[in-house]
């Protein structure tokens, strides 16, 4: 009811001024819901997005963040999607969990994901490497493919993890065979252990403990997921400018370029999985002079360069998206459409596993 | 090198300091508090560590779990009292020998030898955590697997001589823990498709539910042993000489407490009895044990300190708990963002060492604190508890609402609550249960993950064997203690009471059997397969129990009898159920009116009811408490609770009302 009497005011209001009245926050306290604990990547992506949103939005309003765990991130997005008010006092922490629930259908979710403005997205990415007797050189995975067996770690098929069977499976390595219940550091531990063959890790964790292991000539690159632009074309990662990407590496093992459904669900996994790894949405229905308001804010973010020093370290070498194209990552993302949806049942079902994408 | 001292710098860093500071006061709050120990203690700091920097957080953690085996000492020695499960042995020359008007010398001694076994550890752990590199190598899923099951077969031990109602409990552990998401598959396990289960029940609830609640109903209905006054008492030198003396048996028995403490699972319970009876079998003169030796004092005190350093050892490197409060600091760890394992030994090595430097100073700390206002902390044991029952059940209530901010945890935290105080009064194993309860997706895990790697191959790995051996030799120390038990033939009132209380534990695997039928067999074999077993263990027990009130012939086999003597129950309720209805009054409070005027309620009506003339310190007590939580709503962004008050009346925010 109150939602509707804002919105009507809001909307009168528009309609009774022909110029956009000036957006302005000030004695406001903005409410940034993250569906996730203190101290994880969301939380801590918005701790370090909040002051310099404070400066740059119109009226520097102060900006709380309500953490609201549990239910597999249900439960925050589903709080924010009953209590937020679409009038720029409430923004919502996401991240690609939050996408999958919506992505694969899960039943409990009531959040309209795909409705939501985003803001601001910050893009992850993924690396895949192998132990050097596993392979000839970097870059080669001719050795893996022949082998019966070749065990790699899944945290469960409910997760974003879903993408690796999606990933090795496009690849055509048919002794593929995911060990579930293992987070990506305690994947690592059994890699390094040699009990598993092949292991990933973000941008973070690589250049900290990944690196060093190149280094010393145990462990080979193989490929990255490769940073998706907004034409589409498919760059390599920085941090590992050698890798070939996903596309690459699906040419060289399939001799055909990736193309038709494949690119589609690649894209589509690419958005949910690497573009919007964490992101900052408005509620739905948010009017556009809000949205342009805290868009212009990002920009001029961004911009900052204390921003651009410190986020370098904060969080990671990858750009932000922000405005336009961020939206259409986001509904991309949150919507798999049924080709993508079917390949993933299909890989799913390949390795015996009863858990389906709705 | 360089970072064991870079991490000696960083802990003197004044932040640093304060943090584990206020960690080793709230630690020694806890242990005086006769009952309340490092699990509690852990689990009302762990809302507040996750806004936290990580060091801070793990130098407030360790500074809470260090002092509470060396405060625990002061209800030992002047009521007769354990303060923790850690000084139950040292209550039997403590106490007799604070009779004796020695008790400055008892405490003085104790606390000098909680002092030096607590530096002991602390540099066993970091000696282990020098060599850990290449241990962690050498243990796969098989080894860590093996290392569960070694755990929970402790588990066995530290049940004391319940042998059976502890295994059953460890079980039932099991399959609390295997509510939530099926880990293999994803698929709902015992959720009735709510959210709040879809993650499992959370740890904090289990462990304060269990713990915290049982202890302050106990300690309500006990109304309190008259604790001794430490007025003019002399000694305070004697003591920390008779330490000196016996510097060769405080090395002795803080080396067997380390090692005790490293084993997974046992931890504390054991460790000062076992410090105690080596102690007698090396002693020639052992006509004054029992009778207020000062050795008996030493022993114990030096061993269960030194506990903490060496519980720390699988905690930190295979993230299996020590002991029952590890279960609580691996929680903050998640909460955190601290992973267990290869981190803590390569990059995370500088919180590991910031860990053991904390629990060193937190040792010297809490000791000397001790030493120095002894006679004013020792107050402490003279507050009435129906002043502190009230406000600890408020903190209890709110730090389980912070953890996950759900009514829910409010009802779940009230039924584990129940669970403990009749599983403490009937018997059963708490501390099996929540170490069950955390281990539980382990070893599904582990067990999946072991065979999907190796088969059954990994049995003859080398570490395998070794574990193997260890698992076979505890199963046989186990059947060999059991034979002298408490049990008397006697406590026929209650027995009816204690049948139908089976019967009721055996709904829970049943449901869990029927629930869970329908799912892949990924999924459902581990819950089913240890509801199986559990339901095999309750029959056993329910037939014995019938058996034995009706005191048939055949109990008079070998078998049949001992597990007769090893099945028994503790002792009545008195008031104890009297008392958790006034918590479920609290609960009815808080749908009304919301958790802070529901709590200053509380306080003052629980603390009126017992005296009518306390007004001004339970309206003091509830008005402080009041800003305190109005000071945390803001800082931790917490929206309190809303009763159904608020539906009528707009509340402010830090009353429950609405944001904004």
């Amino acid at each position: 009811m109150r939602k509707f009497f804002i919105l009507l005011l809001v909307s009168l209001f528009s309609l009774a001024s022909p110029v956009h009245a000036e957006v302005d926050f000030s004695n406001k306290t903005i409410t940034w819901v993250v569906p996730f604990k203190e101290g994880g990547g969301t939380s801590r992506f918005a701790r370090f997005i909040q002051p310099f949103l404070t400066k740059y939005l119109p009226g520097n309003p102060d900006i709380q963040i309500m953490h609201i765990p549990g239910g597999g991130a249900i439960k925050g997005s589903n709080y924010f999607q009953k209590n937020a008010k679409s009038d720029g006092t409430f923004i919502f922490g996401c991240s690609t969990s939050v996408i999958v629930n919506v992505a694969t259908g899960n039943p409990l979710v009531e959040y309209n994901l795909s409705e939501y403005k985003p803001v601001l997205l910050l893009p992850q990415n993924t690396h895949w490497f192998t132990r050097s007797d596993l392979a000839n050189g970097p870059h080669d995975l001719s050795k893996l493919q022949e082998r019966d067996l070749m065990l790699y770690a899944l945290k469960t098929p409910a997760s974003a993890d879903l993408f690796h069977i999606w990933v090795f499976d496009k690849l055509g390595l048919k002794g593929a065979k995911p060990i579930p219940g293992l987070s990506s550091s305690g994947g690592y531990q059994a890699f390094l252990r040699g009990e598993i063959h092949i292991s990933s890790h973000g941008a973070a964790n690589y250049v900290k403990k990944v690196k060093p292991e190149i280094e010393k000539g145990k462990v080979v690159d193989l490929m990255t997921l490769g940073i998706i632009g907004a034409d589409g074309v498919v760059s390599r990662n920085p941090l590992a400018p050698d890798a070939p990407t996903f596309p690459e590496m699906y040419e060289k093992m399939n001799g055909k370029k990736l193309q038709g459904d494949d690119l589609e669900a690649f894209y589509s996994i690419g958005a949910a999985w690497s573009q919007a790894s964490k992101s900052m949405l408005l509620p739905e229905n948010t009017p556009d002079e809000i949205v342009k308001a805290y868009t212009d804010a990002a920009e001029k973010m961004i911009n900052d360069p204390e921003f651009k020093e410190k986020a370098a370290k904060a969080l990671g070498p990858f750009p932000l998206i922000v405005g336009e194209e961020a939206g259409a990552i986001v509904k991309k993302a949150a919507i798999f459409s049924d080709t993508t949806k079917e390949q993933l049942n299909a890989v799913l079902n390949k390795n015996r596993f009863t858990y389906r994408v709705q | 090198m360089e970072q064991l001292i870079a991490a000696l710098f960083q802990l003197f860093e004044i932040n640093h300091l304060i943090f584990l500071f206020a960690g080793t006061l709230l630690g020694l709050v806890v242990g005086i508090l006769p009952g309340m120990g490092g699990t509690s203690g852990l689990a009302l700091v762990l809302p507040f560590v996750f806004s936290m920097e990580p060091s801070y957080a793990l130098a407030m953690m360790i500074g809470v779990l260090a002092p509470t085996t060396t405060s625990d000492t002061f209800p030992a020695v002047l009521m007769g009292v354990p303060g923790t499960a850690g000084s139950q042995a040292t209550v039997m020359d403590g106490f007799p020998l604070s009779k004796k008007g020695m008790a400055a010398r008892a405490l003085s001694a104790a606390f000098s030898a909680s002092l030096l076994g607590g530096i002991v550890g602390a540099f066993m752990l970091s000696i282990s955590i020098y060599y850990a590199i290449p241990i962690i190598m050498a243990f796969g899923f098989g080894e860590q697997f093996l290392l569960v099951v070694l755990a929970l077969l402790m588990v066995g031990a530290l049940t004391g001589d319940n042998l059976f109602k502890g295994v059953t409990s460890c079980f039932l552990g099991l399959i609390i823990g295997s509510i939530g998401t099926a880990p293999i598959t994803g698929d709902p396990r015992y959720t009735f498709n709510s959210l709040y289960l879809i993650e499992g029940v959370p740890l904090v609830v289990v462990g304060l539910g269990l713990f915290a609640i049982p202890e302050i109903v106990g300690l309500l209905d006990s109304r309190g042993a008259i604790a001794k006054s430490l007025k003019n008492e002399k000694g305070w030198i004697t003591g920390a000489k008779d330490v000196l003396k016996n510097w060769f048996l405080v090395l002795r028995c803080s080396t067997l407490g380390c090692l005790v403490g490293a084993l997974p699972g046992l931890g504390g319970t054991v460790v000062d009895w076992l410090a105690y009876s080596h102690l007698k079998q090396t002693t020639k003169d052992t006509s004054q044990f029992g009778k207020g030796d000062i050795r008996g004092v030493i022993a114990p005190e030096s061993a269960n300190n030194a506990k903490e350093g060496g519980a720390l050892i699988p905690t930190l490197i295979f993230g299996i708990p020590g002991s029952g409060n590890k279960v609580l600091l691996l929680g903050g760890f998640v909460l955190i963002g601290i992973e267990p394992g290869l981190d803590m030994v390569t990059t995370n090595l500088d919180l590991t060492y910031l860990m053991i430097w904390s629990l060193a100073l937190a040792n010297i700390l809490g000791a000397g604190i001790c030493l120095a206002f002894a006679s004013q902390i020792s107050k402490f044991t003279l507050v009435p508890y129906y002043i502190l029952a009230p406000v600890m059940v408020c903190l209890i209530f709110f730090a389980t609402f912070n953890i996950n901010r759900d009514w829910f945890d409010f009802i779940a935290l009230l039924a584990f609550g129940l669970i403990g105080i009749t599983f403490k009064n009937f018997g059963w194993s708490r501390p099996a249960l929540l170490i069950g309860f955390f281990l539980s997706t382990k070893v599904e895990l582990l067990s999946y993950q072991t065979h999907a790697v190796y088969g059954l191959s990994f049995l003859t790995r080398p570490v395998s064997i070794i574990l193997i051996v260890l698992c076979l030799a505890t199963i046989f120390l186990l059947s060999k203690q059991r034979f002298d038990s408490n049990y008397k033939s006697d406590q026929k009132k209650g027995k009816m009471t204690q049948i139908y209380y089976v019967g009721f534990l055996l709904c829970l695997p049943l449901t869990m059997i029927f629930f869970t039928s329908n799912l892949d067999y990924r999924a459902n074999l581990f819950p089913i397969s240890l509801s199986i077993i559990a339901i095999l263990l309750l029959i056993f027990i329910f037939i014995i129990k019938v058996t034995d009130l009706k005191n048939y012939a055949f109990l008079n086999y070998t078998f049949m009898n001992f597990a007769r003597s090893n099945i028994f129950e503790n002792g009545s309720f008195n008031n104890q159920l009297y008392y958790f209805l006034s918590f479920l009054g609290f609960l009815a409070m808080n749908f009304i009116f919301g958790f802070p005027i529901a709590a200053a309620l509380f306080i003052n009506f629980f603390i009126l009811f017992h005296n009518r003339q306390a007004y001004q310190v339970s309206i003091c007590i509830s008005l402080v408490l009041m800003m305190i939580l109005w000071s945390l709503s803001s800082l931790l962004t917490l929206q309190f609770p809303n009763g159904a008050i608020g539906l009528v009346i707009d509340l402010p925010w830090w009353l429950g009302g609405e944001l904004n």
